[in-house]
């Protein structure tokens, strides 16, 4: 039995930050932010909108796309690292803000930039076990509530935009077929190495860190705010990503440059583009949207996908390889036909 | 010693970064030769020219930060691999 994606979606705050913007608050350059990231501007959710709220817009859409309605949906998979509250997940919200959804299992997955790469994978086996016949994915984040924008963070904060993605995965290639988006997804390969943990991390609240998991000298010390050693970030990043790509295509007899499309992470563009030059990959065959959107981590890929739907870039008989790697550290590849 | 090609490559980074090469113990980030994305190019010259594979533990920048850890982690990788 095979899986298809069958519908994308997407929501974006409409606050849009430009560099001019974010960089007199962080005391540097937008020249600079631009080359060291490839980001011209990205989007900010306002203070009363939560990641859930962009969610639930995301998946509509998708929904919208199919011709499909929320009650339909047998599973919800969510992914997020910036979740309305810390306790229930992004996921039982969304279910319950998603007029028409039944009671049906909603699960979190925080993998961060890869939570893409993990809901293909479990609602792969969703639908090809009959355990459901639609299944909801979404990534979703509103990280800008949670930046450090001192001068001291600003290689980091620099990077981050809000959003969501959103894709609806059956087994119904009818369904597929009527939708306009049908990417038949053919293998998955994630991997993970948790040895570089706190490589890319936000330490608190978390229960490693003493007697309560927030506290005073943890707010002090900044730990409720993300760290990254980006030079091993980076090392890691396109090692990772690139023996993936080739492990992937090795696996399944396709030679990388069959690979019509790479659909990324879409963390930074010189990150992609040092990949590109380890796989002797043309550019151009990489959908990127970061310069408008930014670093919106578990949202990143999903709305990539959504990017090459709407510019138009999927074709029939494309072979096309999705790709990401993140916090964990965790990363993988996707290898799907465009039908 | 390091290799002729791998010393090219320093050389030219820092031609290129309008810099010049540190010390065999000053740091090659410090000094404007090395950053995230060419570390990424030098790893895979080392790599290359030397005949060996870093692995995914020793990749980490400190290992590649002067150009005496640099030619240490190379003898040591040598000997193991």
């Amino acid at each position: 039995m095979s899986c298809y994606i069958t519908s994308v979606g997407a929501a974006l705050p409409e606050r849009i930050v430009t560099n001019a913007e974010i960089a007199r608050i962080l005391e540097v350059t937008p020249g600079w932010i631009e080359a060291n990231s490839g980001i011209k501007e990205r989007r900010w959710v306002s203070p009363d909108q939560a990641a859930s709220n962009l969610a639930v817009k995301a998946m509509q859409d998708s929904l919208s796309s199919a011709g499909l309605s929320s009650d339909q949906i047998d599973y919800l998979i969510g992914c997020t690292l910036s979740p309305d509250y810390q306790m229930p997940g992004v996921a039982p919200i969304v279910q319950h803000k998603l007029a028409g959804c039944r009671s049906i299992p909603a699960v979190d997955i925080r993998s961060g930039c890869v939570g893409i790469l993990y809901s293909f994978q479990l609602a792969r086996s969703l639908v090809e076990s009959g355990a459901a016949k639609l299944v909801g994915c979404f990534g979703t984040e509103a990280q800008s509530k949670g930046l450090n924008l001192s001068h001291n963070s600003a290689e980091l904060s620099m990077l981050f935009g809000d959003g969501a993605g959103a894709m609806l995965v059956t087994n119904d290639i009818e369904l597929s077929r009527k939708s306009g988006c049908c990417l038949r997804v053919d293998d998955i390969l994630i991997g993970t190495d948790g040895s570089f943990a706190e490589d890319l991390a936000i330490k608190s609240p978390g229960t490693a860190n003493g007697a309560n998991w927030l506290d005073t000298e943890a707010i002090a010390a900044g730990k409720h705010f993300g760290s990254m050693n980006g030079r091993n970030v980076i090392l890691q990043a396109v090692r990772k990503m690139s023996e993936a790509a080739i492990e992937i295509a090795e696996r399944n007899n396709v030679a990388l440059e069959r690979i019509d499309l790479v659909i990324p992470h879409q963390a930074n563009a010189n990150l992609l583009k040092a990949l590109c030059k380890k796989l002797s990959l043309p550019e151009d065959r990489v959908v990127i949207n970061l310069d408008l959107f930014g670093n919106t981590s578990s949202a990143a890929a999903f709305l990539a996908l959504w990017q090459a739907v709407r510019d138009e870039r999927l074709k029939s008989g494309m072979t096309v390889m999705i790709l990401a790697f993140g916090s964990g550290f965790t990363w993988g590849a996707a290898l799907c036909k465009c039908i | 010693m390091l290799p002729e090609s791998v010393m090219s490559f320093l050389s030219k980074a820092a031609k290129d970064n309008r810099t010049s090469l540190p010390d065999a113990n000053s740091s090659l980030f410090l000094a404007g030769v090395l950053d995230s994305f060419s570390l990424v190019d030098f790893v895979s010259v080392i790599e290359n020219e030397c005949g060996i594979k870093v692995s995914d533990s020793d990749l980490r920048p400190e290992n590649f930060d002067t150009i005496n850890k640099v030619e240490t982690y190379i003898q040591r990788s040598a000997v193991h691999q």
